[in-house]
């Protein structure tokens, strides 16, 4: 029932995930942040099995973090991406697999550039433009694939994003109220209250 | 649902005069859902050998990456680029290596196969999910279109075809067995390889 | 008695020194030159092939491939290359792991591993031969060349204690002293690949690596006769032994 979304413009990637903790057709809890702040210039949205999710975001995060410790230098985005997909896909065939699903959004600040990435619990990666995961994806696609835009500005790139959850609110039976959103560029990692 | 037509793709590669032709679609799905149009699936192996993937993307990645592994091995201690017979073996056993828990992937190689004479012949070949080779001398097709695939370059194909009609042929071959496929298409890339250069054409197609 | 403390890498002597190591370090500055320098736009190798008998065979060394590695100096992945002072057998030894720690690191980050982090991994393995009981340690000196995105162009030198150290020009091997005074008189702050031809003798070896038009990193181990033709250029070859040389 997660829902998650993130877009590319000038020079950063905003990734958005509702807030909600569900458990059955219960919401145990409305203020659950679902993104986490890998390093300075690397987010990632999660979603998936509970518990698979917490625990595979946070064996990420260790591991990106004794990398940026013994070498001085965090990864790029793109060598994370390829780290956490490696992590999906061999836990993919091991007895117990993880089933997270991930959207990975980085500022690599050696060639100025935002990256985004789609993965997915059978550690499928791509490198897109605009990406979501959950229900929100087969109603944001369509309006991504018409309003996005990679040059824009961090302003339109919001109200873009405004568009695809106010879509979400208006068909989707089960939408969430509240969402996270967070915006990664050169200075770094912050939330955006919308 | 089988598991070869999750994500979606499929691949062609052609046999001319003197070169070869290898293409395939840019679609990455999940189910009907399209995610990318931008999704790679052919990849040099070395100056004059284009492998394609088509099958599982997560497994498209992780095979792409232990090739490039394998490979960059085999060139820095032999000193020289893998002939594409020996590297259509190397395809086989590694698939192989797994027969009781496959990689879900079908690839499709095309080369250009240094003759005694040093002269290049033309080389294409498949296999299967786990490694049983298809030497073929015409065309090999593979993934979600590839009945339809067969028919199309059946009809299209004919021997000894220059670099240019190579290319119109296997191009038009792809861009019209994926239109009647929902699971490949949103784009196509070919590749034509003759002795002196390799020629990469990205193509437009119907985004349906 | 100070042989007593000679037969182990592993124990100190009553000094505090661990003599095998030293001695290693001796065996390399009898080896043939290998020096490095680091340019604006590149870094560039050269090594002194030790005198070989006219009777060896040389016809395996082969044209064209990935460049050729030569006998002292080496291709350890597509953005390094690195020049090597000692025992050639395990320097061949350590060549290879080097090859496959960069393949590994390639494989699991998806990028060309970072010049310092093979430094790094090379000298894992060589300390542990000054720690671990009874083997001897690895009689190599090595110079890497090498770019990566976060500090582009790099110099590293390792020895076989395990130490490892970042430079803008140096040298190993035999009279490494003279070629590192030579070097800090004429080395310059950003000159480029083109001023950093060395001059040396007709039995060289020679490797650059720079950034190819596509702003990859390209590195590029010279042929015998690419050698000659440099050093025509740079006015250091001299005429009758080249025609020896390509009779050889």
């Amino acid at each position: 029932m997660d829902i998650s979304f993130a877009l590319t413009g000038k020079g950063y990637v905003i990734v958005a995930a509702d807030t909600t903790a569900a458990r059955s057709i219960i919401k145990m809890k409305v203020d659950e942040d679902k993104i986490k702040v890998i390093s300075p210039h690397l987010l990632m949205a999660y979603s998936g099995e509970p518990g698979d999710t917490v625990q595979f975001a946070e064996y990420v995060e260790r591991n990106l973090r004794l990398y940026q410790i013994r070498n001085t230098h965090p990864l790029r985005p793109s060598s994370a991406a390829s780290w956490i997909r490696g992590a999906l896909a061999s836990s993919l065939r091991s007895r117990k697999p993880y089933s997270v699903n991930l959207l990975v959004g980085g500022y690599d600040t050696s060639t100025y550039t935002p990256h985004l990435y789609w993965i997915d619990y059978l550690g499928t990666m791509t490198s897109v433009p605009f990406a979501a995961h959950g229900y929100g994806s087969y109603f944001a696609l369509s309006l991504l694939d018409r309003y996005h835009d990679p040059e824009a500005s961090l302003e339109e790139g919001l109200a873009t994003l405004r568009r695809c959850l106010d879509e979400v609110a208006k068909r989707l039976v089960v939408s969430p109220e509240k969402y996270k959103v967070r915006v990664v560029d050169k200075d770094g990692v912050r939330e955006i209250e919308l | 649902m089988s598991i070869m037509e999750y994500n979606g793709g499929s691949v062609i590669a052609m046999v001319g005069k003197e070169c070869v032709a290898i293409a395939s679609d840019l679609r990455l799905g999940n189910q009907s859902l399209g995610i990318s149009s931008h999704f790679q699936k052919i990849f040099p192996m070395s100056d004059r050998i284009y492998l394609g993937l088509p099958g599982l993307a997560t497994d498209v990645t992780t095979l792409k990456e232990q090739f490039r592994l394998r490979l960059n091995m085999y060139t820095i201690k032999e000193e020289r680029e893998i002939e594409p017979e020996t590297f259509a073996h190397l395809v086989s056993s590694t698939l192989y290596e797994r027969r009781f828990g496959p990689y879900f992937i079908e690839p499709v190689m095309a080369g250009l196969q240094k003759t005694p004479s040093g002269a290049y012949k033309p080389f294409i070949a498949a296999t299967d999910l786990i490694g049983c080779l298809n030497f073929a001398k015409d065309f090999v097709v593979a993934g979600t279109a590839s009945t339809k695939l067969f028919g199309v370059a059946e009809g299209l194909w004919e021997p000894d075809l220059e670099p240019e009609d190579l290319f119109e042929t296997c191009a038009q071959t792809l861009l019209n067995a994926v239109d009647r496929d929902a699971y490949s298409g949103w784009g196509a890339e070919v590749y034509v390889v003759t002795k002196d250069k390799v020629i990469k054409r990205t193509l437009k197609g119907r985004m349906d | 008695m100070a042989r007593r403390y000679d037969s182990r890498t592993t124990i100190f002597s009553p000094e505090g020194r661990l003599y095998q190591i030293e001695y290693a370090m001796e065996a390399i500055s009898h080896a043939g030159t290998v020096l490095g320098v680091l340019a604006k736009d590149g870094v560039v190798i050269a090594a002194e092939k030790k005198v070989t008998g006219k009777l060896l065979d040389m016809s395996g060394a082969r044209e064209g491939g990935y460049g050729g590695s030569g006998e002292k100096i080496f291709l350890l992945n597509s953005n390094v290359v690195a020049g090597v002072a000692g025992i050639t057998a395990d320097a061949n030894s350590l060549i290879n792991f080097a090859r496959q720690a960069a393949q590994r690191h390639l494989l699991t980050y998806d990028e060309d591993i970072p010049v310092e982090l093979l430094a790094q991994r090379l000298c894992d393995l060589k300390q542990g031969y000054t720690q671990y009981g009874g083997l001897r340690p690895f009689g190599v000196s090595l110079l890497y060349a090498g770019y990566d995105p976060h500090y582009h162009f790099q110099l590293y030198h390792s020895d076989p204690s395990g130490n490892y150290s970042g430079w803008k020009a140096t040298c190993i091997g035999a009279n490494n002293g003279t070629a590192q005074s030579l070097l800090k008189q004429e080395y310059k702050e950003d000159m480029s690949v083109e001023d950093a031809y060395n001059s040396g003798d007709e039995k060289l070896e020679f490797s650059t690596l720079t950034l190819g038009p596509n702003k990859q990193p390209k590195a590029k181990i010279y042929k015998p006769a690419e050698i000659d033709a440099l050093l025509q250029k740079h006015g250091l070859g001299k005429k009758d032994e080249d025609a020896e040389m390509a009779s050889a």
